[in-house]
């Protein structure tokens, strides 16, 4: 295990399109992550109020409300360190450096391994990072400040770990499959963000499908990852919320989790490197 | 020591037979070349017992065991086109070899200076040219000390100077014991650096044996003396050969059975004749490779 993520370190520290995205990720979630109380001044100059509210008394950041509104933002960002699994992934098939690893001594098994130590890394040093900007800008903000209210709600967080890590393998999933970067990042991103919202709208809301269909919608792959963290910010307008993570849910993304992971390996497993 | 068994290997690409039961056995110490036109199957047969491609049937065997990546971690290996991270400098590149093979960090060094690439060893392999990324293949094939030594054509798009630091190369690796398997299609390079060889041809092989019995039974001694006529009924009275070219200024002739050059001149010497010019020539593997091509276009016939 520490073996591969060396391998993947060396790989890694010194390519510079990985250190432009990883900073890109970080920088992005910073930015907006810290930014919710300018944001809220922001539109309380501009005359907006929600319901009556003055938006800059809307507590974004009161523990322990502050961990479902960081991690569902930070969902959004999650694209980015799928491309860095996608770039990393189908350079090592267009550099043939797989092929080379493999007659090195590495076993197709072990290469899938290294690229899963990297989705774990980086699941978890986004996972960390949050946990930290969520108890310095909470520290700031809150008002109140317990520690069993700052460590509560904390499943959160590991709901937003297990959204990265499913979601980098389906990442890493199309890069094996369509060898090609740019090709599977145009694929996700399209996916992600048109395709499969549009479909599952019209699977609820189209009145020819609706009846029939809507019962499909939350077993869709990106629909599963989003149900985790649900949408945090009605709560603000008095309108009631889902503030937990549902079993059903994380069943589901497991499930795709493990599909993820079984076709990755039956894919390399049949494939000539 | 078995090194290599290969055993009825096949490997079908989809109707084509790229490799079609072949069974090859290479031992230790050997310098084992695979020679055949291209897309006979000598990369992909390597591809297979490397396990980058998957077999058809047929099965092989390493140091006498069934295929694990251990197996490989005692092998080096350069399959086709050098394969590295091109945004990494050539130590960089060798140092992820090291880790994953799990020995020779700290050979680094020594190896670039014997490929040659030390005063480049800190730039990045994609400033690198063709040559020079050829020989950092083959320091990263060296790098673990390994005791075999896979070749596809190393000198590949070489110019003639690389060429000739390749095979030196290959040579003083042979040296040092070392069983080296090495696919060609250029014969005069096999002929240089292989102690034996095997010839495929649409993924079958058509002949394997030891280079120098291969050239051997087309030997041939050239011989000239002062007094040709003396020399041509002396060497009437010597009892195998086949008179090739009877000149008047020079008798080609190849000996038969177990007679050799020493023996022939032995022989003239008693009969007093003192040669001038007596010159063994060994046929070309060019020839014999030709010839066994023949030969299995005649038997596919």
């Amino acid at each position: 295990m520490i073996r591969l993520f060396e391998i993947e370190w060396l790989k890694l520290k010194n390519y510079r399109v990985f250190w432009i995205l990883t900073a890109m990720y970080f920088v992005g979630l910073i930015l907006v992550l810290s930014s919710g109380m300018f944001l809220m001044q922001f539109l309380k100059s501009k005359g907006a109020e929600f319901q009556g509210i003055d938006p800059t008394i809307i507590p974004l950041y009161d523990f322990p409300d502050v961990w479902q509104n960081m991690t569902y933002i930070a969902t959004f960002f999650k694209i980015i360190p799928a491309f860095i699994v996608i770039i990393s992934v189908t350079n090592e098939i267009s550099y043939r450096t797989m092929r080379q690893n493999v007659i090195d001594g590495m076993s197709k098994w072990e290469f899938l391994q290294s690229k899963f130590v990297l989705i774990l890394a980086l699941a978890t040093a986004a996972t960390i990072f949050i946990f930290v900007e969520g108890l310095i800008t909470g520290l700031i903000y809150s008002t109140v400040k317990y520690p069993e209210l700052i460590f509560s709600d904390l499943e959160f967080l590991a709901a937003y770990f297990l959204e990265m890590v499913t979601f980098l393998c389906f990442a890493l999933l199309l890069g094996i499959l369509l060898k090609r970067a740019g090709f599977a990042i145009v694929l996700i991103f399209m996916y992600t963000l048109i395709f499969e919202p549009m479909l599952t709208v019209n699977m609820e809301h189209n009145p020819w499908m609706k009846d029939q269909l809507s019962w499909l919608a939350p077993f869709f792959p990106i629909r599963a990852l989003n149900n985790l963290i649900q949408v945090p910010f009605q709560r603000y307008i008095f309108m009631e919320i889902q503030d937990y993570v549902a079993w059903k849910d994380i069943l589901i993304v497991f499930g795709w989790l493990s599909v993820y992971i079984a076709s990755i390996y039956k894919l390399l497993d049949k494939r000539d490197i | 020591m078995s090194i290599l068994t290969i055993n009825g290997l096949v490997k079908n690409y989809g109707k084509i037979k790229a490799v079609n039961q072949l069974s090859l056995e290479v031992e230790e110490g050997m310098v084992y070349g695979l020679l055949g036109p291209n897309g006979s199957g000598k990369t992909t047969t390597l591809g297979v017992i490397l396990d980058v491609l998957k077999k058809t049937s047929g099965e092989y065997m390493w140091f006498g065991k069934p295929p694990h990546r251990n197996a490989r971690k005692k092998i080096g290996a350069i399959l086709e086109v050098p394969a590295f991270y091109p945004y990494l400098s050539a130590r960089r590149n060798l140092n992820i070899i090291a880790k994953i093979k799990g020995k020779g960090a700290e050979r680094i060094d020594e190896v670039l200076e014997q490929v040659g690439l030390h005063s480049r060893a800190d730039d990045p392999f994609r400033t690198f040219s063709l040559g020079m990324k050829q020989r950092l293949a083959i320091g990263g094939a060296l790098l673990s000390d390994p005791s075999v030594l896979i070749l596809d054509e190393p000198t590949n798009g070489l110019d003639p100077q690389g060429i000739a630091e390749i095979r030196s190369l290959i040579l003083q690796v042979a040296n040092q014991g070392r069983t080296i398997l090495l696919a060609s299609h250029i014969l005069d390079e096999v002929q240089k650096v292989c102690s034996h060889f095997a010839v495929l041809k649409n993924g079958s092989k058509v002949y394997s044996g030891s280079v120098d019995e291969a050239l051997n039974a087309d030997k041939s001694v050239k011989i000239a003396a002062k007094n040709m006529e003396k020399l041509h009924e002396a060497v009437r009275e010597f009892r195998d050969f086949k008179m090739l070219d009877s000149g008047n200024k020079l008798l080609t002739l190849r000996l038969n059975g177990t007679s050799t050059t020493h023996d022939l001149n032995t022989f003239l010497i008693e009969k007093g004749i003192v040669v001038t010019h007596l010159a063994e020539e060994k046929g070309s593997l060019e020839q014999k490779f030709l010839k066994i091509l023949e030969a299995s276009n005649d038997q596919t016939v």
